[in-house]
């Protein structure tokens, strides 16, 4: 009975990372924003992003 | 005497007459009596068949056999000594057909100084004969005698084999009686010692049985049975004994079929590398935008943010690679950018760092970071796309000249290592659990799995 | 020899040979054993009452062995230092005899087999652990036993009675089959057979219990 259960469940997961490959999903996560304005394509300095502020600094030895 | 009448003519002989018909045969009785040495009722249930029957009351072991019932042996049982579990008298039903227990035996073995007791339940069918019920600590069986003699095979381990299975060597001891009631079959006595060797293939049990006394020997073989099925039959009241550890041939839960479940997994993992496969196949793995830019050199922050030409992404949603090169040495640029579809006006945003270190100490020649980096964008919807980009550099920072590529629906791998892991787990876990019930059934016969310190 | 009802010679009740291949049979009045021949019948023994036993069969006991029907037409009662058992007399629906031995619940059915007495071990050559080939299978010498005939009753396919202790010689295979070497002659027979399960034999008209 558990072997019919896993095999259910394994063709599950099989089924899942299919999906994921076809739709392109990823484990990372992007942040996303939305409605963004035509105009930045004008004025790219005006776009606000998550990242403007927060400085991701790894330097060397 | 009258004259003229002539003398009658002698009658032939007559055969004598038969005595009436015989009665038919009484029906066998079961026979009651009394015990010669303190007069107790004895019961004999077994229509003839019994050649030893025991006293209740005295523990007189008396001769079924003889119509005096003579005493063959007495012991002393301990005051504290358990009342048979199922009752002398008790009638259960056992392979469809009804038994009466008339015989109890506890039995026991020596190994390191301890000594393990049993008992055993002699049931009794006019019709079927004999067979037994053994039960050690929560643990039972039905046994019954071989027909058919079992073959010995000495390879590394002894071997039996019993129309046509093999059955696995698992203990050899000397099983002495300690306590007796009800009738046998045969000479039982007090102290009575024979060699047992058991073999086993779940969920049977194949015992060799030598009397120490007489030479005779006795194949049984036995099937085994829960306390629940025991009540069940015989309508005990109350619950059954809970069993102790793992029982010699306790068949494995039966829920897990291990064969099935690593063929299961061997498929998935099949399936797994088709899935591969095929992402690789499928994947178009397109380059839709490439250019190079120079990051000039000095201010902290850098230039200002600017977007790229327009591209397209084509095809079902799925995912985009943007690969930033750039040849630094000694330093780094950070890159912010944001992949904004230009129609739904959905952005993407994210920040990647280039670094690339060298040099040289009391080791040698040293690296450190890559002048490439890759991110993955993940479910990405066709449509007309740009990038926006804001460079940063260090104070101070020479020019930069940096190349930033769009592929789009590229292959990635990470799911498959999660999903080899997770198909693995549950094979593992119940690979684990049957180990080691398997190593708890072995822990107490002469071929233990795994020798412990106890050793 | 389909005799029709004679008389027994020593107490004049009717006396029925049942199956053509019966050469004996027990008065069922007075208990002389009857011996018949082409011509007549002879009274040559008489047999004490039979001690009780606990066999589940009796006399007409119905049964079928590998698809035939037989009946149950007599019995050899033997007895030895562990206890006794019965050979019971069976006829098939063939008209063929055969034994059906009942040990303690044990039960098996064999046949003459038709060997040579010279090829077969004598009663002093016979020990425990021998093995012989009979009908291509190989029997090991499993148990000799003495048993002391203890009586006859219903109808034999040969004469039997009186006997000392008789010799047996049990032999068995890996594969169920059985065989004995019968001792009770000169000549030593053998019966070839197999052990049956109680139930495979389908039994009718056994013999009642009490409280079973």
């Amino acid at each position: 009975m558990l072997a019919k259960l896993y095999l259910l469940y394994g063709f599950m997961v099989l089924g899942g990372i299919g999906t994921a490959q076809y739709r392109g999903w990823s484990l990372d996560h992007i942040n996303q924003i939305k409605n963004v304005p035509r105009s930045i394509r004008d004025n790219p300095g005006a776009y606000r992003s998550i990242y403007s502020s927060y400085h991701h600094y790894t330097g060397g030895k | 005497m009258s004259a003229g009448q002539p003398p009658f003519p002698p009658q032939p002989p007559r055969p004598p007459q038969p005595p009436g018909p015989p009665a038919a045969p009484a029906k066998p009785q079961v026979k009651a009596l009394n015990c010669p040495q303190c007069g107790a009722a004895i019961t004999l249930r077994s229509f003839q068949q019994a050649v030893t029957v025991v006293c209740e009351s005295c523990h007189s072991i008396l001769d079924a056999k003889d119509p005096n019932l003579t005493v063959l042996q007495q012991f002393k049982a301990a005051t504290n000594e358990l009342r048979p579990m199922i009752p002398l008298g008790t009638r259960g039903k056992l392979r469809g057909t009804d038994y009466e227990v008339i015989g109890f035996q506890r039995r026991s073995i020596f190994s390191e100084g301890e000594r393990y007791d049993w008992h055993e339940y002699l049931l009794f069918n006019p019709y079927k004969g004999f067979r037994y019920l053994s039960e050690y600590q929560g643990h039972w069986n039905d046994i019954s005698v071989c027909k058919v003699e079992p073959t010995l095979t000495h390879s590394l381990v002894d071997h039996a084999g019993y129309l046509g299975e093999s059955y696995r060597h698992f203990q050899t001891a000397e099983a002495t009686t300690g306590f007796v009631l009800g009738e046998f079959p045969w000479q039982v006595r007090v102290g009575d010692a024979a060699v047992v060797m058991d073999f086993v293939k779940p969920p049977h049990l194949l015992s060799y049985e030598k009397d120490k006394n007489s030479g005779e020997v006795t194949w049984s073989v036995g099937e085994y049975l829960y306390g629940k099925e025991i009540w069940q039959a015989f309508k005990l009241q109350g619950q059954p004994p809970e069993p102790v550890g793992v029982f010699e041939n306790q068949p494995a839960p039966s829920t897990v079929n291990l064969k099935q479940v690593w063929g299961a997994f061997a498929l998935f993992c099949v399936g797994l590398l088709c899935v591969l496969l095929m992402s690789d196949l499928f994947s178009s793995n397109k380059e839709v935008f490439t250019a190079s830019y120079q990051l000039a050199s000095g201010a902290p922050k850098g230039e200002a943010s600017f977007v790229t030409d327009i591209f397209e992404l084509k095809g079902r949603e799925s995912n985009v690679e943007v690969e930033t090169e750039a040849n630094v040495s000694n330093n780094w640029i950070y890159l912010n950018y944001a992949l904004i579809n230009q129609d739904s006006g959905r952005a993407w945003d994210f920040g990647r760092e280039v670094s690339y270190y060298s040099g040289r100490d009391s080791d040698g020649n040293w690296t450190e970071g890559s002048r490439k980096d890759k991110v993955i964008v993940p479910s990405v919807p066709p449509g007309h796309y740009y990038l926006r980009i804001e460079p940063e550099g260090d104070s101070g920072h020479p020019a930069i000249g940096y190349t930033v590529s769009v592929r789009r629906d590229v292959p990635v791998f990470g799911f498959f290592g999660w999903g080899l892991l997770i198909l693995f787990v549950p094979v593992a876990f119940l690979t684990f659990k049957a180990i080691s019930f398997e190593r708890s059934r072995w822990a107490e016969s002469d071929h233990p799995i795994l020798k412990t310190e106890n050793d | 020899m389909t005799q029709p009802a004679a008389n027994c010679p020593n107490c004049g009740a009717k006396i029925t040979f049942q199956w053509p291949s019966s050469v004996q049979t027990v008065c069922t009045y007075c208990k002389s054993i009857i011996v018949r021949s082409d011509v007549d019948v002879k009274k040559v023994g008489q047999v004490a009452d039979l001690p009780p036993d606990s066999s589940p069969i009796q006399l007409n006991t119905e049964g079928v062995y590998k698809n035939k029907a037989f009946v149950v037409a007599g019995r050899i009662l033997y007895e030895y230092d562990q206890g006794g058992w019965n050979e019971w007399h069976i006829v098939m629906n063939d008209g063929s005899s055969a034994w059906l031995s009942d040990a303690q619940d044990e039960f098996a059915v064999s046949f003459p087999a038709k060997v040579t007495p010279q090829s077969l071990p004598t009663a002093a050559q016979v020990q425990v652990d021998q093995q012989y080939t009979w009908n291509g299978e190989t029997y090991i010498v499993t148990a000799i036993t003495i048993a002391h005939y203890k009586g006859v009753e219903g109808e034999l396919p040969f004469q039997y009675w009186d006997k000392t202790d008789v010799k047996f010689a049990d032999c068995r295979t890996h594969s169920g089959k059985f065989a004995t070497l019968d001792y009770s002659d000169e000549q030593p027979t053998l019966y070839l057979g197999e052990f049956v399960e109680f139930d495979d034999l389908k039994f009718k008209n056994l013999r009642q219990f009490e409280g079973w």
